[in-house]
């Protein structure tokens, strides 16, 4: 702007500033635009308000309609361009969807970025509020410890700020087979060499997809400890982000373990599928889980029940309830060992959990962003007394015991919001041998998360649940005693925008948007074609 | 960017005595620079129009503009440009008249409206009438003139001044000799200064030079409508110079040419240009601090009377509201929501202006100009928006808010053609207007009920706008993961009941026979031969025949539709159809109907004289019609698909179209009985309409037409053909598989194969059949060879003498085969059907799995649900007998078909 004013002391130069303004009527251009007399009478029953919508695609329609008011002459012109205003979503529900896990590449680009363009303008133009994006370790951090790369990251954010969604950032110091996201080479190379860093059954077999809560404190990477780097790497994260934090980005959450979930890799590998065979296994058997359970039954006076995990806990794919350690009555769950063990065994993990959610909270608390954990929805076996599925993942909780009281406390301590997958689960839908019940689980670790102040969000567990899955999200989420304010639905990809999926998450959305509204005016996207397909259990990429 | 003059601040200075603030508008600048992708030019009123006349008429109004003359501050100042298009009429003149001597005549084309005038022409020569044109010969070309492609001549029109009313006059001429076999002039008028085309009813202007049509009644008809594939002006042709009153004027020729030698006309066609006018208003704002008044001044060059029809407003929402009294002279209340006042004219004629004195308190002046009762002028769109107050600067000043970003386009080719109609508009531009305009209103809508018709409509059109991104992600998000769509999809086909019924599939096991060819019509009465073979298509083994189009057509062949629910076609008339399907439905045959939805050949002309305005029981207008033509200057959205170009392409994005097209399928459905359709040029809009259509007709099977050509590599064919499948697929996708597509791919690689001995292509890198087949195999309906590729027209001909391997390809595999009605009744007959009762016996389906045992040079070989195996190709191939005892079943030049009969 060259502004140049001349010999006038009264002009206030203050003031001057305003002519930049003026700048304004370069886009003032006004046309003409002649109204034909609409004569389409001939036959034509078109709906009055079709000549609105005709030109409306296109920027052209909008000064017809603009005449057209102007011809009915009337203060109607203010209608023509309503003040949208947002409305919010019942009971404040705001509602994300997760991005595909591989969005940034090994080699730090965009996945189908053009896909996933279009797909956010499609869930823009739908009403949600934001997209949830995984943050890999071994993405941002592959090469060398310390040397981070955000580069695909960054523009995946733009992408999301210049759509004006909101972003929340899963922060993932786990692996993902199937998205074959692996740790950092530097920390798989020290692995190799190092087996001890990561979880172990019983029988020797080792989860690789993330390092033992065991080593937190112990310095096997390089000199560092685990919970060091992953500080660091928050650290620098939030520094890279700061331009974005608290603007797009308006939450973080923090893996804590597999699958980014607070629990043990109990399933070890198998796949989920199988998973309501048995109950899983104790992952305790690494070396410094192991000295660390004999240090502790050497403390507490027994020193023979620290040698290793109960031998009587059955194996993956053995009913847990036959037999053994979680026998209905009179299992050695119920002995004074078991108490000793499972309390030993929930108890590093609540205290691992306890740090990582710690060490997050000090770098993120001046962000004016909402922290997160997740934890994981155990749901089978919980209709029997010892909920073995429950104590395998660490989370002691019986029939005699509330297992979720501590796990809420150690959230609540760190000012931390709960993740808790599996809304779209019915008790309906489990299979009956499994016992499984995850409407109950949910109710108790609700119960838990009120009665320490913690917030909760959601997440679908099944990727395939089909429109009975969204169902039953509607219900947790509108239901009465509903505390969950967000919900993550997982996640897009090509199953998310087929025929079979989308136009039933188009209609959760809208249902969740306007739960009394009756659908009959809405011919597009309104038929249900998920039909619900017991055999495709898909489940959820879990991040 | 902007300077301020030292003239003009002395000015102001000079009249007022204190300070002067000069600003345009209040709205921050950095906004609209984010925004403004097309900088228009920077109309600063100082700079352009001096502000001395603002200020004179001031004195001449009264005490009102007395008071401010001490302590008055200018608010605003402003200079709006105002595009206007007039019509200005004149007419296209062409005459034909004899030259120099008897062999050498002249046609001259003239226009009388100024423009930069090209005739756009070429030539049919006697024998190839009614199909393409060609160059004239270098003789015939007048000086000037430029080759366009291969096939026209642009001539610029001249400007004469022998034109008898004394204006410009245009026009050019054309010597020809008589005795040449040139057999019509074919043209179109374009100005060069607007880009618009002027045609004769929405067809080419046609002059034809010899009577060379005797022995054909209908020279429309006999276009090839295969021509298609090369889309091109040339294809609309064929329209015979008549005057514009003529009932059925396509048809019938002028009686003038009915005789052999040519005669001398004259004709004029009225045209219609619209030129722009580039006029502008000023508004400026005096504050007049004293007496708390603000006193608006509108001056305008407009011509006539130009009344402001106005309001005030008192926040932010621009809600209209009346001010209180005194009003300026020539002041109506108009319907208690506006006030319209006269402008006064100006003395020296030029324009007017007027003056509005209004108390403080508001915070802006709103108005729209109106020249006449249908001419309005506003502000791009929305009313002109005058803030008063200059103490508050808000965001959403004067009529431009951010979301107007769309608007700033040129407005003023609305009429003339549908090029400019957003035909550069991309979808993700689309749907940044649609993001930015009406964020959230799905949850909007249920909040006020006084809005929720308006919005409905707007919904609908982000449901739309949201379905087409959702798709878009698929495909994309599909083909970058291929190993998952393959679980998907064999999971989807796994679980699928092996005789659920699906539009997309019919049972499963259905075998299709198209039942005619591209003469079929020739004879008049095809329904009724038909009717003879009923039961011997049955015997063959057919559960669907694939009917021609039945409704009425500019060509005989019917796929030029016209007057959809008039069932009286070359093939016979409706009750002949009926009789026909209920013979087929008695025999167990189930009937598809040809169904030509792309396109539709309009029978009136629009005001332009373009051909789009439709008759018969659906007569549509040009809103039905896409606006991304410009031959049928169609006011509709723009095509959700490719376009053909030889007829006005509808528009199925528009509610009343689907409609229409939803009642009328119902009603073949019922009236006739048809079980389903055979869905003609579906690459030509969306497949989620094709969905809709489906969901609503329901029929027990359909498949369609999505024909578009295979990826070639300097000539030869390439080996991954997944693009052009996963085109097909992609459609099939949109249709959310309700439909299956006929298998261009299959054939096309079985061409390959075929004529160079290539057996290895039908493996894919996958070890799967190469077609759609391969990927979708439920819903891909192969085909070697069909009424546009074979038959009279043979645009694509399955390799001569081949046919059978292709048969013996098709009829073993997974997908629908379906049989060309030329090859079942030829010396294949036996054949044929014996391939068919092998697949029966077999149960071999649309879903049967294909395992490929042999892919190589010479020769194909592959096992199919493991009940019958079988090869094609030179090469030696014999099954194993393992668990399978083989036993030869079909057997014929370079194939063989297996039977496994357990042991």
């Amino acid at each position: 702007m060259e502004i140049s004013v001349i010999g006038s002391s009264q002009v206030n130069v203050g003031r001057v500033n305003d002519i930049g303004f003026c700048n304004f009527s370069k886009n003032l251009n006004v046309k003409i635009c002649n109204l034909k007399n609409n004569n389409y009478s001939k036959g034509f029953n078109l709906g009055e308000n079709l000549s609105f919508v005709l030109p409306s695609r296109f920027p052209i329609g909008c000064c017809v309609k603009a005449s057209a008011s102007a011809h009915n002459q009337a203060a109607v012109v203010s209608e023509k361009s309503p003040n949208f205003t947002r409305t919010k979503h019942n009971d404040g529900v705001k509602l994300f969807v997760g991005l595909p896990l591989d969005t940034v590449s090994n080699c730090n680009t965009i996945n189908h970025a053009r896909a996933i363009a279009a797909g956010l303008k499609a869930l823009k133009l739908l009403g949600v509020d934001g997209v949830e994006l995984p943050v890999w370790w071994g993405i941002a951090e592959n090469e060398a410890m310390g040397k981070y790369n955000w580069t695909g990251y960054l523009a995946i954010v733009e992408m999301v700020q210049k759509l004006d969604l909101k972003l929340h950032i899963s922060l993932c110091f786990h692996a993902s087979k199937e998205s074959k996201i692996s740790l950092p080479q530097w920390v798989s190379r020290i692995g190799e060499s190092e087996q001890s860093i990561y979880f172990t059954d019983r029988s020797g077999q080792q989860y690789k997809d993330c390092l033992s809560l065991a080593v937190d404190d112990v310095p096997v990477l390089d000199g560092k400890t685990p919970l060091e780097v992953y500080k660091e790497f928050c650290d620098n994260f939030k520094s890279s982000f700061s331009p974005f934090m608290g603007s797009t980005i308006t939450g973080i959450s923090v893996g804590l373990g597999p699958d980014g979930e607070l629990r043990y890799p109990s399933h070890l590998n198998s796949t989920r599928k199988n998973i309501h065979h048995g109950a899983g296994e104790f992952q305790c058997y690494d070396k410094n889980m192991l000295n660390n359970l004999k240090h502790h039954a050497e403390t507490h006076g027994n020193p023979l029940w620290g040698l290793g995990g109960p031998h009587d806990a059955p194996g993956y794919d053995e009913s847990p309830i036959s037999r053994g350690f979680f026998t209905e009555n009179g299992g050695s769950w119920e002995t004074p060992y078991g108490d000793f063990f499972l309390s030993w065994y929930s108890s590093q993990l609540i205290h691992h959990g306890d740090r990582v959610l710690s060490l997050a909270n000090s770098t993120f608390k001046d962000a004016p962003i909402t922290l997160s954990g997740k934890i994981p929805l155990m749901p089978s076996w919980y209709k029997t007394r010892s909920h073995p599925s429950e104590l395998t993942t660490g989370f002691y909780n019986t029939v005699n015991r509330d297992g979720y009281d501590a796990i809420a406390e150690i959230f609540s301590r760190n000012s931390c919001k709960i993740i808790l997958p599996g809304l779209d689960l019915s008790d309906e839908d489990q299979p009956n041998k499994s016992r499984s019940s995850p409407e109950s689980l949910l109710a108790q670790i609700t119960s838990s998360c009120m009665k320490h102040g913690v917030e909760m969000s959601g997440q679908n567990s099944l990727i395939s649940g089909g429109s009975k899955g969204f169902e039953q999200v509607k219900k947790n989420l509108l239901g009465e005693n509903a505390i969950i304010d967000l919900f993550m639905h997982q996640r897009m990809g090509a199953y998310f925008f087929s025929p079979e999926h989308f136009p039933s998450f188009t209609q959760f959305v809208r249902g969740l948007n306007q739960p009394v509204q009756s659908l009959d005016d809405l011919p597009v996207g309104e038929e249900d074609n998920a039909e619900n397909r017991p055999a495709m259990n898909l489940h959820m990429q879990a991040a | 960017m902007s300077t301020i003059t030292i003239d003009t601040l002395f000015h102001h200075r000079r009249r007022h005595g204190h300070r002067q603030i000069h600003r345009s508008s209040l709205t921050p600048i950095t906004k609209f620079q984010l925004i403004s992708k097309a900088p228009q030019p920077f109309h600063l009123i100082c700079a352009q129009t001096p502000n001395t006349r603002y200020f004179q008429p001031l004195k001449a109004l009264g005490s009102a503009i007395v008071e401010t003359s001490e302590s008055s501050i200018i608010t605003f100042s402003e200079t709006f440009q105002l595009k206007r298009t007039e019509k200005v009429e004149g007419k296209i003149a062409i005459s034909l008249e004899s030259g120099k001597n008897e062999d050498c005549w002249q046609l001259t084309v003239g226009c009388s409206l100024p423009g930069n005038w090209i005739l756009h022409w070429g030539v049919n020569y006697v024998g190839n009438v009614g199909s393409e044109w060609v160059q004239p010969p270098p003789d015939m070309r007048p000086p000037g003139s430029i080759p366009v492609k291969d096939y026209a001549i642009e001539t610029p029109l001249e400007r004469t001044s022998a034109s008898p009313e004394g204006e410009a006059f245009y026009e050019v001429m054309i010597d020809f000799d008589t005795k040449s076999s040139i057999a019509a002039i074919n043209f179109v008028l374009k100005d060069e200064e607007t880009g618009n085309w002027y045609q004769h009813r929405g067809r080419d202007f046609k002059v034809p030079l010899i009577d060379y049509l005797q022995d054909d009644g209908n020279v429309v008809g006999a276009k090839k409508r295969s021509g298609a594939w090369k889309g091109a002006l040339r294809e609309i042709s064929n329209i015979f110079l008549k005057p514009a009153a003529e009932p059925k004027g396509e048809n019938i020729r002028d009686p003038g040419l009915r005789k052999k030698s040519l005669q001398v006309f004259y004709k004029e066609h009225s045209v219609v240009k619209e030129i722009v006018a580039n006029n502008s208003v000023s508004v400026s704002v005096t504050q007049c601090l004293e007496k708390a008044k603000n006193v608006l001044y509108i001056e305008t060059d407009l011509p006539g009377d130009v009344v402001v029809h106005w309001g005030v407003c008192r926040d932010e929402s621009k809600n209209w509201e009346i001010p209180g009294e005194p009003y300026p002279p020539e002041t109506n209340i108009f319907k208690d929501k506006a006030l319209r006042t006269l402008l006064k004219q100006k003395i020296n004629g030029h324009g007017s202006s007027g003056s509005f004195t209004l108390d403080e308190g508001f915070l802006g002046f709103v108005f729209v100009l109106k020249l006449n009762e249908n001419s309005w002028l506003n502000c791009n769109g929305r009313d002109f928006y005058i803030p008063f107050s200059s103490s508050v600067a808000p965001a959403k000043h004067s009529g431009l808010t951010p979301e107007g970003k769309e608007e700033h386009k040129e407005l003023d080719t609305l009429v003339i053609s549908g090029n400019a109609l957003g035909s550069n508009e991309e979808v993700s531009a689309n749907t940044d207007e649609i993001i930015n305009d009406i964020r959230n209103l799905l949850s909007d809508i249920s909040s006020e009920k006084s809005r929720k018709t308006k919005s409905r409509e707007a919904h609908k059109r982000i449901l739309l706008e949201i379905e087409m991104l959702a798709a878009e992600a698929y495909s994309i998000f599909r083909s970058s993961m291929p190993t998952y769509i393959e679980t998907d999809l064999q999971e989807d086909e796994g679980l699928e009941p092996s005789v659920r019924i699906s539009s997309g599939t019919g049972s499963g096991f259905e075998i299709l026979c198209q039942g005619f060819n591209w003469e079929s019509h020739k004879s008049g009465k095809w329904y009724m031969e038909l009717h003879e073979k009923a039961s011997k298509l049955s015997s063959l083994g057919f559960s669907v025949i694939w009917l021609p189009p039945p409704t009425a057509s500019v060509s005989p062949e019917g796929y030029m539709p016209t007057d959809l629910y008039n069932l009286n076609s070359r093939y016979g008339n409706i009750d002949q159809l009926k009789v026909l399907v209920t013979r087929l439905h008695e025999v167990g045959i189930r009937v598809l109907g040809d169904v030509v939805l792309n396109h539709r050949c309009a029978q009136h002309q629009n005001q332009n004289g373009v051909w789009n305005i439709f008759g018969g029981r659906l007569n549509w207008d040009e809103r039905a019609v896409v606006a991304d033509d410009p031959h049928f200057q169609g006011r509709g959205n723009k095509s959700s698909g490719d376009n053909f170009h030889a007829a006005p392409n509808i528009d199925h994005s528009q509610e009343f179209v689907r409609k229409d097209i939803k009642e009328w399928l119902r009603w073949l459905r019922e009236e006739i009985g048809y079980d389903g359709w055979r869905l003609d040029f579906v690459r030509g809009f969306w497949g989620g309409y094709v969905k809709d259509y489906l969901d609503s007709s329901e029929p027990y099977f359909a498949v369609g037409e999505y024909w578009d050509s295979l990826s070639y590599t300097y000539g030869e064919m390439d080996h991954n053909q997944d693009a052009h499948k996963q085109r097909i697929i992609d459609w099939i996708n949109a249709t959310n598989g309700t439909a299956g597509a006929f298998d261009v791919t299959t054939k096309g690689i079985l061409h390959s194969v075929l004529e160079r001995c290539e057996y290895w292509r039908l493996s894919d890198e996958k070890g799967q059949p190469p077609g759609v087949v391969g990927w979708w195999p439920s819903r891909a309906v192969t085909f070697i060879e069909n009424h546009d590729t074979g038959s009279t027209q043979g645009h694509w001909r399955f390799p001569g003498g081949k046919e059978m391997q292709g048969y013996a390809y098709i009829l073993t595999h997974p997908g629908t085969p379906s049989v060309f009605y030329d090859h079942i009744f030829s010396d294949y007959q036996s054949q044929i059907s014996e391939l068919i009762s092998v697949r029966k016996r077999n149960k071999i389906n649309c879903r049967s799995k294909v395992e490929i045992m042999m892919a190589e040079r010479d020769v194909y070989a592959a096992m199919i649900n493991e009940k019958i195996a079988m090869k094609i190709g030179p090469g030696h191939y014999e099954p194993s007998n393992g668990p399978q005892n083989w036993s030869l079943a079909v057997e014929g030049n370079d194939y063989k078909v297996w039977e496994a009969s357990s042991k």
